[in-house]
């Protein structure tokens, strides 16, 4: 991620996580203010106590008028306090959930908007991740840790209070003596957070153990495997064991140092006010008040340093979140777009550099340097080169899935930068090398293309392809179910309805990621006469992995760590010393029985 | 999950709740009868800390401020007192929660040993006939769900003896004013059990959209080059807002039950205290009770608050856990299949022999339609056909992974082994990667990398030491199949099955590669699916199947001549090539 995110303070965080979801800010001094009445609830019974001993139970005799009086007004209070409580719990979670959801919302367009160039295999899980797991952490936190800073903080600011009123050296007595608690839990929970992060781990190790135990369970069976390493999954099994059980244990600590500090208080409190006595202004009332106050004021403390630790934990979620926000969308959209021209369009390709940003240094080598072509409307191209040799990129400047460091991409003699992308995405498409299909139907997955087209357009694209006979294999035939990925169809099946989807656009240029994978050689006759018509009077780019591809081509671009080296015929390149004579070599050599 | 609704059906749960438990701490009762223990204590000390906060209001506040002195060794024994019991308590609660986690750890320890014993029992067939992901989760996710309930379950079992201990005292030290309270623990315990069955069914909802909008999002980042190329942004954000507002609407379900249950819980057994105190102040001036006592009543009442919670919580993880439990037995219930490599015969010299083996998917689909075949030892073998022929399933009945319908199978002494065309490499090292665990001579794994043309792997950062990631991560394809390669190589088999394996290879390396099999492995059989033309003009022998059966069985260059749909199929693979040496001597004609 960018750099200065991570720099950013716990205060800042929060002050630019809450201007990311106003959500958060409408109406809080409202709940703020409720949740401190509805706190008062909570201190009703140690005052009333105090009242009825000093008030009601004097030394002449017990007065019932004044504590049923004194009764009545608490249940009001009560039921007041309990409406204030509800309502501010409720508000708080409202605001939030409606909070996180457009947070939410806001990260899956924002990423969605992100540049490819972000969406790299290794940021992939973690632009999940930040939509997923960071923004649940902030989800947790409002539903126990929020709520607890919202409750819990304004009654222990309360009973403060009330504890000041009634005599402010007993509170400073108790505070005195209850402060090393914050210390001893601090440690305590540090100590504990590190034990649940090693059982965390441990239980990772587990859980990849065990799906590796699973998935390759026929491999360990063919090498008599399986005990060995189902002993080791075990031993793991038993080690994360000790380790949940070690955190337990230091983690049950907790509550407990509470209860002891609890008792000292009170010993404490009790003490210092039997030796002040009464002359001091000090009364029964307030004694036994005093008391009750100060396990009240003990009990949340505890729970606090666990909130305490969830804060951090939601902290640095928003951190992660925002950072996300941070990254500029991919190409932007121009202020005044300059609209295509009609019928077929050239490419052109006019001194373009491209490097990764984004990774921190810049010592990255550049992926493309200096590449120029002119591909005349029509024309169709193969682009060829080793692994790394830049050819997958080029095809992405071509299709403005990110735009190039340096120099220009021209579509019909308008810079791509010029281009809204409504206008760019009905005239020009692309065939993906891994052909990505959504988990539904054949025919959803096509009309992803273009969702207002009828089932009648489906079907004419389809024959138009000459791929009825395909279709017609399948158990339901259009409705077939595609299943996670298209797993459910073949390598080559996937290309195929890939091929479909990308006729349904019409486009005037058609940028092809060839696929590595091996196909049947059915599929494969299939394939190349279905490109082969989807191509044809098309400006096609096909980023070539396939040798046989760059010979039907009318022009191959032969392209080496980024730079572009050869740019010929097929029949000519064949004939010249250099990178395309090897590779057709080594080809040659591959497929020959001998 | 979703049980939580079947409210008539309580009896019935309870008993199966009961019997979870017994199942569950069955291998751990001294574990959990500690923590359970733990919990006893903390019960009574929290009755105790009430009567000491009686002594407190009786013995020292009382005297001191109301009749003006009281005795120093009075005060030193009751905070004495107080102190002890609040040490007492607290060990209480240490020795519950410290067993409690014990008991939950290590049962599911047991569970998941017995789980992962019976994974390993169950042959090659039965786990094909499982989802791979479902196993997954019932190994690791249900072992954990199935215990869930022992967390919360001693201190539950301490609440009940603080209800029933809190009661006695009540009621002990004032019979109406007792009963009065404890009439309401009922209530009490009915409004949490109610209220966690009904937010429940908001949680598990919310559960279930959040790993519905997590696969979503999987779904539509992994699928962004699409969703990009075709100007779908705004679509793909609407279909994820979508799922992301069902969660939202589950989760404000839950909010709003859960504020008004909150406030009950924290008003209610406050407007009781209030009640105790006005009965209490009539029992204060019959002189029936002490201020103290009563002082110590509403103390009491208050402590009791949290507790009573727990079995609401604790009874809302039952049917969770069963779920867990019932989907491990589900697991640990099926017998073990029987193992199909125990069906294969062992010869009495160093053939391969086939006869008659048939072989259909699921008894449907017809794969192997009785295949013979006679392959002598020492021979490299290619099983060459088209796609569907049978080729893998062939490998895989030599192999031992299914069995043959009908029909026999016999391997020379020293067995068979495969390599996959996906190799499956675990986390690890890629030492232990070609071992697996057996005990094999130091220069034979060096002599297996040799021969896999894999020596890249001295040059890996820390050689054969070298930790991979999950299924292998961090090498290429090719680097995977040369590992997998030694792996089966370090076990010298006396056949050696290659299912495509050289295929992520480039022609050179596979060349080298067959080339070292033939000299190092020259009593080795070996018999590989081939699909390139390079590789199958390296064998002695072709296997030529279609549509189930052996077709013809010879020399390739015989079979070229002799076999028309052979000569037909390798010349389909060498279409691609055959085209562009058309272009090429097109060129050349035109340039001579």
């Amino acid at each position: 991620m960018t750099e200065p995110i991570s720099r950013w303070s716990a205060v800042e965080t929060i002050g630019r996580g809450v201007r990311a979801a106003p959500a958060l800010r409408t109406g809080f001094g409202l709940t703020l203010a409720l949740a401190m009445v509805g706190a008062g609830g909570r201190v009703v019974i140690p005052i009333l106590v105090q009242q009825a001993i000093d008030r009601g139970f004097p030394a002449d005799g017990v007065r019932v008028d004044i504590v049923t009086t004194m009764a009545v007004v608490a249940f009001f209070v009560i039921i007041l306090a309990t409406w204030a409580q509800r309502t501010a719990v409720a508000r708080l979670g409202r605001r939030s959930e409606e909070a996180l959801y457009a947070l939410r919302v806001r990260l899956f367009e924002h990423i969605h908007r992100l540049s490819v160039a972000d969406h790299s295999e290794e940021r992939k899980g973690a632009l999940v991740a930040r939509v997923t797991s960071d923004v649940e952490t902030l989800a947790q936190f409002f539903q126990w840790g929020g709520l607890a800073w919202l409750l819990d903080g304004t009654l222990m600011l309360l009973v403060a209070g009330v504890m000041l009123a009634y005599d402010w050296v007993l509170a400073v007595v108790a505070f005195v003596v209850a402060a090393p608690l914050a210390y001893v839990l601090r440690r305590v929970q540090s100590h504990l957070s590190r034990a649940y992060d090693k059982a965390r781990s441990r239980n990772a190790d587990v859980m990849t153990q065990i799906s590796e135990l699973v998935a390759g369970a026929e491999t360990l069976r063919v090498y008599d495997a399986g005990p060995h390493y189902a002993a080791q999954v075990e031993k793991a099994s038993h080690e994360r064991s000790n380790s949940f059980i070690r955190a337990g244990t230091i983690g049950a600590f907790l509550f407990p140092s509470g209860e002891v500090f609890s008792v000292f208080t009170v010993s404490a409190v009790v003490s210092v006010g039997l030796i002040r006595g009464p002359a001091s202004g000090l009364t029964a009332g307030a004694m036994v008040g005093f008391v009750f106050l100060t396990y009240r004021f003990l009990e949340p403390i505890a729970e606090f340093t666990e909130v305490l630790d969830q804060t951090q934990t939601a902290v640095a979620g928003m951190r992660r979140v925002l950072g996300v926000l941070e990254i500029p969308v991919g190409p932007p959209e121009p202020e005044v777009p300059v609209a295509l021209p009609p019928g077929s369009l050239a490419v052109t390709i006019d001194r373009v550099d491209f490097s990764y940003r984004s990774r921190g240094d810049s010592d990255e080598p550049p992926v493309l340097v200096n590449v120029s072509a002119h591909i005349p409307a029509g024309q169709q191209v193969a682009v060829v080169g080793e692994t790394g040799s830049g050819k997958t990129t080029l095809g992405r400047l071509i299709a403005r899935l990110a735009d190039p460091s340096a120099g220009t991409v021209l579509v019909g003699g308008v810079p791509l930068t010029r281009v809204s992308n409504a206008d760019l995405r009905t005239r020009l498409t692309v065939v993906p090398q891994e052909p990505f299909l959504f988990e539904g139907s054949i025919a959803a997955n096509l009309l992803f293309a273009k969702p207002k087209l009828s089932m009648a357009d489906l079907e004419r694209a389809i024959d138009e392809l000459d791929l009825r006979d395909w279709l017609d294999t399948l158990p339901d035939g259009i409705e077939t179910e595609v299943g996670q990925r298209g797993t459910q169809l073949s390598a080559g099946e996937r290309q195929l309805v890939a091929l479909i989807r990308a006729s349904l656009v019409d486009p005037a240029v058609l940028v092809l990621d060839e696929a590595t994978s091996s196909v049947d050689a059915l599929t494969e006759v299939r394939l190349s006469h279905a490109l082969e018509k989807l191509a044809s009077g098309r400006t096609t780019i096909a980023i070539a992995h396939r040798l046989s591809t760059a010979a039907r081509a009318d022009r191959v671009l032969v392209l080496d760590h980024g730079r572009l080296v050869q740019d010929g015929s097929h029949a000519e390149l064949v004939q010249r010393e250099g990178a395309y004579a090897r590779m057709y070599d080594a080809w040659v050599t591959a497929t020959s029985a001998g | 999950m979703g049980e939580g609704t079947d409210i008539p059906a309580t009896r019935g749960r309870l008993r199966l709740a009961f019997q979870l438990i017994r199942a569950l701490v069955r291998h751990h009762k001294r574990t959990f009868f500690t923590a359970v223990s733990g919990a006893a204590v903390f019960a009574a000390c929290t009755v105790l800390s009430a009567a000491v906060v009686r002594l407190i209001i009786d013995d020292l506040i009382n005297p001191r401020f109301n009749e003006g002195s009281v005795e120093t060794s009075r005060v030193v024994t009751v905070l004495g007192v107080l102190i002890l019991v609040g040490f007492v308590r607290a060990a209480g609660v240490v020795v519950r929660r410290t067993w409690a986690g014990r008991t939950t750890w290590r049962v599911t320890e047991t569970l998941t040993t017995e789980v992962i014993d019976r994974l390993t029992e169950q042959p090659a067939p039965w786990h094909r006939s499982q989802s791979t992901g479902d196993l997954i989760t019932r190994a690791g996710v249900d072992a954990e769900a199935a215990t869930a309930v022992l967390g919360p379950l001693p201190f539950a079992s301490g609440v009940v003896v603080l209800v029933g201990l809190s009661s006695t005292w009540l009621v002990v030290t004032d019979l109406p004013l007792g009963l009065a309270a404890v009439a309401v623990f009922p209530l009490l315990i009915a409004l949490n059990i109610g209220y966690q069955r009904r937010v429940d069914h908001f949680y598990n909802t919310a559960q279930d959209e959040l790993g519905k909008l997590s696969a979503a999002v999987h779904e539509s980042f992994d699928g962004v080059a699409v969703v990009k190329s075709f100007g779908a942004e705004s679509r793909e954000t609407e279909r994820l807002a979508v799922i992301a507002r069902r969660l939202r609407e589950a989760r404000l379900g839950a909010v709003r039950l859960r504020s008004t249950f909150e406030a009950l819980l924290d008003g209610i057994p406050t407007v009781v205290n209030i009640l105790l105190l006005v009965g209490g102040t009539y029992r204060v001036r019959a002189g029936e009770m002490t201020v103290g006592e009563l002082a110590s009543f509403i103390y009491l009442f208050t402590l009791l608050v949290f507790p009573l919670r727990l079995i609401g919580f604790t009874l809302s993880e039952v049917p969770h856990s069963l779920a867990g439990w019932n989907r491990i037995r589900d697991l640990l219930d099926q017998p073990v299949a029987p193992d199909p490599a125990l069906t294969r015969l062992v010869s009495d010299d160093d053939r391969v022999v086939l006869s008659g083996v048939r072989y259909s998917h699921d008894g449907e689909r017809d794969v192997l339609l009785g295949v013979d075949a006679v392959i002598e030892g020492g021979r490299t073998v290619a099983v060459v056909g088209a796609t569907g022929a049978g080729k893998t399933t062939l490998l895989h009945i030599l192999a031992g992974l299914i069995a043959a319908d009908s029909g026999s199978v016999s391997l020379p002494p020293g067995g068979a082994r495969i390599v996959f065309q996906e190799p499956f490499l675990l986390a690890g090292s890629v030492y232990d990667n070609i071992t697996l665990g057996a005990e094999v001579p130091p220069d034979a794994v060096d002599v297996a990398l040799a021969v896999a043309e894999a020596q890249f792997v001295h040059d890996l950062p820390s050689g054969l030491a070298t930790e991979l990631g999950e299924r292998g991560v961090g090498l290429s394809g090719g680097q995977r199949q040369r590992i997998a390669l030694a792996r089966a190589l370090v076990r010298r088999p006396a056949v050696l099955l290659l299912d495509d394996t050289t295929s992520a290879l480039d022609p050179t390396t596979e060349a080298k590669v067959l080339a070292n099999l033939r000299v190092a492995l020259s009593h080795t059989t070996v018999v590989a699916v081939a699909s390139r033309p390079s590789t199958i003009a390296l064998a002695d022998d072709v296997l030529y199947l279609d549509e189930g059966v052996v077709v013809a069985h010879g020399r390739h260059d015989e079979l070229m001549q002799l076999v028309p749909a052979y000569r037909t199929l390798i010349e389909a693979f060498e279409h691609d090539r055959a085209e562009l040496d058309a272009q090429v001597d097109g060129v050349t004609a035109v340039q001579p």
